[in-house]
């Protein structure tokens, strides 16, 4: 290999990474505030891609402004989904046991999913790339197309956005007071109902997000909720469950790997999120930024 | 033993007698003949399947206006395998044994006709498979209930290695789907590819899940060898979306890429299809000049207000040779119908046709062309300078399928 | 059985009648021409999950340990029946009887890894090794058959849609009993000490992870058996058998019938099976609809009625005595 093509292999890898990041990292986020892993994290993410194809052919897409209008209604709308989630189910589950929650999310993904089927059909789908970004960029004398270059800025403006939300305002102390004594926090005059509905209507405008930026890069189907939630599985549990920072490390580790595997080991690359995870769980249960279980 | 388990089990077991019986009332009326067609309704084979269903539809009413066949009426039953194997599998048995039907027609996945073709041998009943293409299915897969009325993937394979090995690549890379038609398909291409052009060298094969669409991480290690040429075994909406893909990482400007430019492909791609590709299709409407054909064309565009994909005429074709088997046997049931299958001549849309009676395969060959932009159709392409490759040319010889056949397993 | 009143004799009596029903039902269905055989098949294959759903309980309802891989053994042995008979043209009872010890092995070999986490880490791990062996069979295209599976296991000719029946019938019936005997016995007994007071049972001199991976391998084993029967009734074996979503169905069978009683699991199972098919024959596209109603009966059991269809008869049963 080249050093022009393992450099072209890294930025289109950390690429792939950005976009599991955006996923994953609401995924994450959830669990480290509800101590609920949210299995239809999944299939809100798919909701949003096939709003988006929906809205994309009302505004008659490939203006840069039609795509803006679609990053900008979209996750806030599967957010506001999300809202309802939590305030009718999630919230009743919070003091059940992990089977009893695990299973309430897992009737909402059969639930979600079928009404897509319901009501999108079974129809591969997909938004056009605005014109702007349909192009390509000469990266090391290869091609790279621009929309990867986009999702390569977009993903860090998350992730220091998240870090910002976290680190330096009042929300973000609270919500990361929420992950650490979720028990002292209510006495503190906290409103921790509050806290954790907002903290779940974050993780789904992120799951929307990440669905919009999907369904621009590839087509989209049926079963894009099934698989992208076990990606972000893999991810978050690599990274430290409730930890974003672990899911950005997590994010970027799948996302190049997935790319440098393919070339030396062919098909037997995509056993490798796999392969690293149980790893992980067997050396470190708690991931590599997370801490072991109270 | 907790408190009253076993009752609950009993009354469940009543309640479930029950059920049956209400379940099971509804009989079938003696004067039709039941066609169970197991498809993949959704997912990247969606498209392929609303041409097929029409392609069905028409002819089922046209045979049905005309008094059906033997006296009776065609109808049409549909279960969705979802290109999975095992939901295959247990539709076809449930629409044998439950909806009583008679003869089955296939899939789009070869993957779920090679599990539905078990079925119809279990069963003895006659299937027919107009997408699906498995060589397999005729060779180390053969069942004597099963025919094949589109080019199969040896013939695919064979008849574009046919095809390239003309052009002056000697460098190609492979990317297919990774089930067995992917696997058969680039099998043939490469060993008729390696006997045609021993100077032609295979870099690189990607395998890619049947169903990914998303071909980042794929896309930069099939270029990473620096092909002259690609050869890519998807179909359907897996196709377009690594077309669409491919674009922007410049492929088209480092190699072009050869495929299946069937019509729902092209006309899912649009204007995003690059010109001066070479392809195949299976049966492409502009390009097969006979009389039944344009008939067919204009009433299917007067019916359903588009043109008719691969995938309508092929399902057509074969319920022509199915119903000239009814009516030859003087029969509808399978085990009659099985007898004048292999041999039968009938006429279809791309002409004079005939069923091989070693592996029950059609003689139909690809249509290879080149894409091109085309005055009469604004928003896709079509391919233009298209020539049949005649089955005869690249399909198994008779002494290679027995040969295969004996290794059934 | 502690004492007989007369309430375990009506017990002991439905339970008789329940598995004599059992035994003659195909006789009866077989007159029913092309659709009894179809029932007959449906209701073979509602014992092989019930027997999937029973093992799965073993770790689930009398462990206590939530398993979200356990598709992995029963696809294990699935695919142990398939290569067996198909490449090394082994006969189906050797194959069927191989197949609990290739689950039991790799069960081992994970619960090994397992056991050592509790709670909700020991549910992702499990996915986690689930996931990563359904990739490997998933991959491993020259052995496996990848993704097309392997196809036409061979049938003994005495195996028709009947005998297959009672069969499977049989091998369900003695499962049934040998798992009422280890949730009985001493070990049993341990294991749900552990379930309920993991610290007691440590103080008491139980070797809890010991105790926990020997159940692991035990249930691993059941539905290695379960899975190298379906195979052998669909008659191939493919990678969907051990995906994370094949490992929820015995889950949610558990949860609907009921994961603190033996039989529960094998209830909630049944039924499940039989709705959805039931749903299909009244239309073919309410299948369509199918995942939207059992996830809405998952939500209303999950709020209302946590102890599954078992307990709810039970409350009713309590209620109308009192």
């Amino acid at each position: 290999m080249t050093w022009q093509l393992f450099i072209f292999m890294l930025i289109n890898g950390l690429c792939q990474g950005m976009l599991l990041f955006i996923i994953a990292s609401g995924l994450s986020l959830v669990f480290g505030v509800l101590r609920v892993i949210n299995f239809a994290h999944g299939s809100l993410y798919m909701i949003g891609a096939f709003l988006a194809y929906s809205l994309s052919t009302l505004l008659s897409g490939e203006s840069l402004l039609g795509f803006l209008i679609l990053l900008l209604v979209i996750p806030p709308a599967i957010a506001i989904i999300g809202f309802v989630l939590e305030v009718t189910l999630f919230r009743r589950v919070y003091r059940e046991e992990h089977l009893l929650q695990l299973l309430l999310t897992y009737a909402l993904v059969l639930i979600l999913d079928d009404s897509v089927r319901v009501i999108w059909g079974g129809d591969p789908r997909s938004v056009t790339r605005p014109d702007l970004l349909a192009g390509s960029v000469d990266v090391m004398g290869m091609a790279l197309p621009s929309y990867n270059v986009f999702i390569l800025v977009i993903g860090p403006l998350i992730a220091f956005g998240m870090w910002f939300l976290l680190y330096r305002t009042r929300t973000g102390n609270v919500i990361r007071a929420a992950v650490s004594f979720p028990d002292t926090l209510g006495a503190l005059g906290v409103n921790v109902s509050w806290v954790m509905t907002s903290t779940f209507m974050l993780g789904c405008w992120l799951a929307g997000l990440g669905g919009v930026l999907t369904a621009a890069l590839s087509n989209i189907d049926l079963g894009i909720g099934m698989e992208k939630i076990i990606e972000c599985f893999a991810v978050v549990v690599i990274g430290g469950l409730g930890s974003v920072g672990g899911a950005l490390l997590g994010s970027l580790i799948i996302g190049t790997g997935l790319t440098f595997f393919q070339l030396p080991f062919g098909r037997w690359a995509l056993v490798f999120p796999y392969a690293l995870m149980a790893l992980v769980l067997v050396i470190r249960p708690w991931g590599l930024f997370g801490k072991p279980e109270r | 033993m907790e408190h009253g388990k076993w009752r609950v089990l009993l009354a469940l077991t009543l309640i479930m007698f029950s059920g049956f019986f209400l379940a099971s009332s509804s009989a079938s009326a003696a004067d039709v003949i039941k066609l169970g067609f197991i498809a993949d309704v959704s997912g990247i084979g969606a498209p392929f399947y609303k041409s097929q269903k029409a392609g069905l539809d028409m002819f089922i009413e046209e045979i049905n206006a005309a008094g059906g066949i033997l006296g009776k009426k065609l109808e049409l039953v549909v279960r969705d395998a979802q290109l999975k194997p095992d939901v295959g599998a247990n539709m076809a048995r449930e629409l044998i044994l439950s909806e009583k039907c008679e003869f089955l027609i296939g899939p789009t996945s070869s993957a779920v006709a090679l599990a539905v073709s078990k079925v119809s041998k279990e069963f003895k009943k006659v299937i027919f498979f107009h997408t699906s293409n498995a060589e397999a299915l005729t060779t180390t897969n053969f069942q004597p209930y099963m025919f094949q009325v589109v080019p199969n993937t040896g013939i695919e394979g064979r008849g574009m290695a046919l095809v390239l090995s003309k052009k002056p690549y000697k460098k190609y890379s492979l990317i297919g789907p990774d089930y067995a038609y992917g696997h058969d398909q680039l099998d043939s291409f490469t060993k008729e590819m390696a006997k045609r052009r021993p100077d032609v060298k295979i870099l690189d094969t990607v395998w890619v899940k049947l169903g990914e669409s998303n071909f980042s991480t794929f896309i930069p290690t099939l270029l990473a060898k620096k092909p002259e040429a690609i050869y890519a075994a998807f179909w359907g909406g897996q196709l377009s979306a690594f077309i669409k893909q491919a674009k922007p990482y410049g492929v088209f400007k480092q190699a072009p890429v050869s495929s299946l430019y069937d019509l729902d492909m092209l006309r899912a791609t649009g204007l995003d299809m690059p010109e001066g590709l070479t392809g195949y299709a299976r049966a492409p409407f502009y390009a097969i000049d006979t009389p039944q054909m344009k008939a067919f064309v204009k009433k299917y565009h007067e019916k359903f207000k588009e043109w008719p994909a691969d995938w309508a005429i092929m399902a057509y074709d074969g319920m022509t040779a199915l119903t000239q088997a009814i009516k030859e046997a003087k029969s509808a049931e399978s085990e009659q119908v099985v007898k004048v299958l292999g041999g039968l001549k009938f006429n279809s849309l791309r002409g004079e046709r005939y069923i091989r009676p070693v592996d029950h395969m059609a003689n139909v060959g690809i249509y290879a062309g080149v894409t091109a932009k085309s005055p009469e159709h604004k928003h896709f392409l079509i391919m233009k300078d298209v020539k049949e490759v005649p089955a005869e040319e690249v399909w198994l010889s008779v002494e290679e399928v027995k040969k295969l056949q004996a290794e059934q397993k | 059985m502690d004492h007989m009143t007369s309430s375990s004799r009506t017990q002991w009596i439905s339970g008789i009648t329940l598995i004599v029903i059992l035994f003659v039902l195909p006789v009866f269905l077989n007159e029913f021409g092309r659709t009894g055989e179809y029932w007959i098949w449906v209701s073979t294959e509602m014992i092989i999950m019930a027997l999937f759903a029973m093992s799965l309980n073993l770790i689930l309802g009398f462990g206590g340990m939530v398993s979200f891989g356990h598709a992995a053994f029963f696809g294990v042995g699935a695919y142990t029946v398939a290569l067996l008979t198909k490449k090394a043209d082994l006969p189906l009872f050797l194959a069927l009887a191989a197949a609990p010890f290739t689950a039991a092995i790799t069960a081992a070999i994970v619960g090994w890894f397992c056991v050592r986490l509790l709670g909700l880490y020991f549910a992702i791990l499990t996915l986690a090794f689930g996931q990563l062996l359904y990739m490997i069979v998933f991959q491993w295209y020259t052995f496996t058959g990848g993704d097309d599976g392997i196809l036409g296991i061979p049938r003994p000719e005495i195996l028709g849609p009947t005998n297959f029946y009672w069969f499977c019938l049989v091998l369900f019936l003695i499962c049934f009993f040998v798992m009422k005997m280890i949730v009985s016995s001493s070990f049993g007994l341990s294991i749900k000490t552990i379930r309920e007071n993991m610290e007691r049972a440590k103080f008491i001199g139980i070797n809890v992870r010991r105790y926990q991976l020997l159940n692991f391998i035990i249930a691993g084993a059941f539905a290695g058996l379960a899975g190298g029967m379906l195979a052998e009734l669909n008659r191939f074996a493919q990678p969907d058998f051990l995906h994370w979503s094949k490992s929820a169905e015995p889950i949610l069978a558990s949860l609907v019938g009921g994961m603190y009683s033996l039989a529960g699991p094998a209830i909630g199972s049944t039924v499940l099976i039989f709705l959805k098919i039931f749903l299909q024959q009244i239309h073919p596209s309410m299948v369509e609809l199918w995942a939207i109603v059992l996830g809405a009966a998952i939500l209303v059991v999950v709020l209302f009625a946590p102890s599954g269809l078992v307990g709810l008869y039970q409350n009713i049963y309590k209620k109308f005595q009192s």
